[in-house]
């Protein structure tokens, strides 16, 4: 059977609605891990409120954060996917569906950037990406809020043959421009080459990749774990008021390019929102995340 | 017994000298609160202009914190859930404001810059950091909705006087002496960071042998 507009639709408010009120498993099990291991004890304290509020949250069914960012969706369409209906609007039509509906009600944080306005609607809201898995007969949708914390500190920057000594002290200097501003301990997305589009994007869904996943290219991986140990050594801490955890995990993944090489480098927030899941053929849905 | 000392809001100038940068501690008593660049230039011109603000800060606090407060079916009014705003999108505005109203406290997120730390200085005045994404917890504490101005700005812009029990812990970021953590801890990081790139350089090289 299709995969229809009213399908679509109801996932994309749920998964928006799903992304408020918890905080991912890899994200709280990379919580605990840093607890284990952090030295200082304020830290420590602000790891375990941490922890107690992303428990509250589920327990009480709460938002974890009083700012539900803007709608950010993933849109992956198999190559085999039949759909029935217009399903970019289905997404837009579900966004407003969950303002509608949805409770305690959300803070209006869609800006005109022109004017500062601040609503539920906005041009080119909500924001989404659109990707195609060859051969499959899904959609998948992933939903990441983004609010100042998960979007103000990103940065980009063009570099000609850049040796892996100046991509990474850029990443190190993205990092202490951002400092203790955008709610630590986060996860760092790292996009290199491609085109200036290309590696914002590839930097973005870097952070989507779970916690704790190996990256399957060795150079990468060595790349990541290197990186990790560097941003921690900085000091900001959770919450940015000192510690040995500033990030749960970097992750890092590049494209081919021309020789002029952008290296994007964004950040998630602690609470690292971000639901997935997938319409299929036979009409169930399958949630990840 | 908390592990946390705990203080009464609006606190007094003698409670706020009292505390270090780096010290956690819990909040009863009145806060006033707003996550809005508008709601605080208003506040500014009232500084500028000689008018009354919708209601005295005098000695009191103002809080980057944002709310979604709304009426309620017997008249009064709720808030449904509250956190921490990024504080240094207000750094021009705040030396002004804490030294105008003499507030004791300051606080949301992320720190406030050194003309603030100055300010803050010479006033007596604290900045309190509080847990970003901490919605659950902070909510809780709230016992009262006081008042609420600005009512024709979006919900997080007004500016709201509540009443709170047992709010935090809550860091001591920035204090009455000139310490600050957030600027302590960039020097830290920037003091730290060619260790931390030939650290990178090293690694890289057992990486590739």
């Amino acid at each position: 059977m299709p995969i229809t507009y009213d399908a679509v639709k109801a996932l994309s408010a749920n998964l928006y609605d799903w992304s408020l009120r918890a905080v991912p498993a890899d994200t709280k099990d990379g919580l605990r891990r840093a607890l284990e291991t952090e030295t200082q004890d304020g830290a420590r304290k602000v790891l375990r409120m941490m922890l107690g509020s992303a428990q509250k949250a589920e327990q009480e069914d709460r938002f974890v954060c009083s700012d539900a960012g803007v709608p950010v969706y993933h849109v992956t369409i198999g190559s085999a996917a039949r759909l029935d209906g217009d399903i970019k609007a289905a997404i837009s039509d579900g966004f407003d569906e969950l303002v509608a509906r949805i409770s305690p009600p959300l803070l209006k944080h869609v800006t005109n950037p022109l004017t500062n306005e601040r609503g539920y609607k906005g041009r080119g809201m909500p924001l989404v990406t659109w990707d195609v898995a060859s051969g499959a007969d899904w959609v998948e949708i992933l939903c990441q809020p983004k609010a100042l914390g998960s979007g103000r500190w990103a940065a980009l920057e063009t570099f000609s043959f850049p040796t892996l000594a100046e991509i990474e002290a850029y990443v190190m200097k993205v990092v202490l421009q951002a400092g203790s501003q955008h709610c630590p301990p986060v996860i760092i997305g790292v996009g290199i080459g491609g085109s200036f589009d290309v590696a914002a994007r590839i930097a973005s869904k870097a952070t989507m990749r779970p916690i704790g996943s190996v990256n399957d290219e060795p150079v990468l991986a060595a790349m990541e774990e290197r990186l990790l140990r560097a941003l921690n050594a900085t000091g900001f801490g959770p919450m940015g008021t000192g510690g040995d955890t500033t990030a749960l995990a970097v992750h890092v993944d590049y494209a081919a390019g021309h020789g002029y090489t952008p290296v994007a480098v964004c950040f998630n927030c602690w609470i690292n929102r971000r639901t997935r899941a997938r319409l299929h053929a036979d009409g169930s849905v399958e949630r990840f995340e | 017994m908390s592990e946390f000392r705990r203080l009464t809001m609006p606190m007094s100038r003698e409670d706020a000298r009292s505390l270090r940068a780096g010290d956690m501690i819990l909040v009863d008593g009145e806060i006033v609160i707003t996550a809005g660049l508008p709601t605080v230039q208003r506040l500014v011109a009232c500084a500028e202009e000689g008018r009354a603000p919708p209601f005295p800060l005098d000695g009191g606090s103002l809080l980057h914190l944002g709310s979604y407060s709304q009426d309620t079916a017997d008249g009064g009014l709720e808030i449904l859930y509250m956190n921490p705003t990024t504080s240094t999108r207000f750094n021009r505005l705040m030396p002004g404001l804490i030294r105008h109203f003499g507030l004791t406290a300051v606080g949301g997120k992320g720190g406030l810059d050194a003309d603030c730390v100055q300010a803050m200085q010479e006033v007596g005045c604290i900045y309190l950091s509080f847990l970003g994404g901490g919605a659950p917890l902070h909510s809780a504490a709230i016992e009262a909705v006081r008042e609420v101005a600005y009512s024709d700005l979006v919900a997080h812009y007004r500016l709201v006087r509540l009443a709170v029990r047992g709010l935090g812990p809550l860091t001591v970021g920035i204090d009455t002496h000139g310490n600050s953590l957030f600027d302590t801890l960039q020097e830290q990081a920037q003091d730290r960071l060619p260790a931390i790139l030939a650290q990178l350089a090293k690694d890289r090289a057992t990486a590739g042998g």
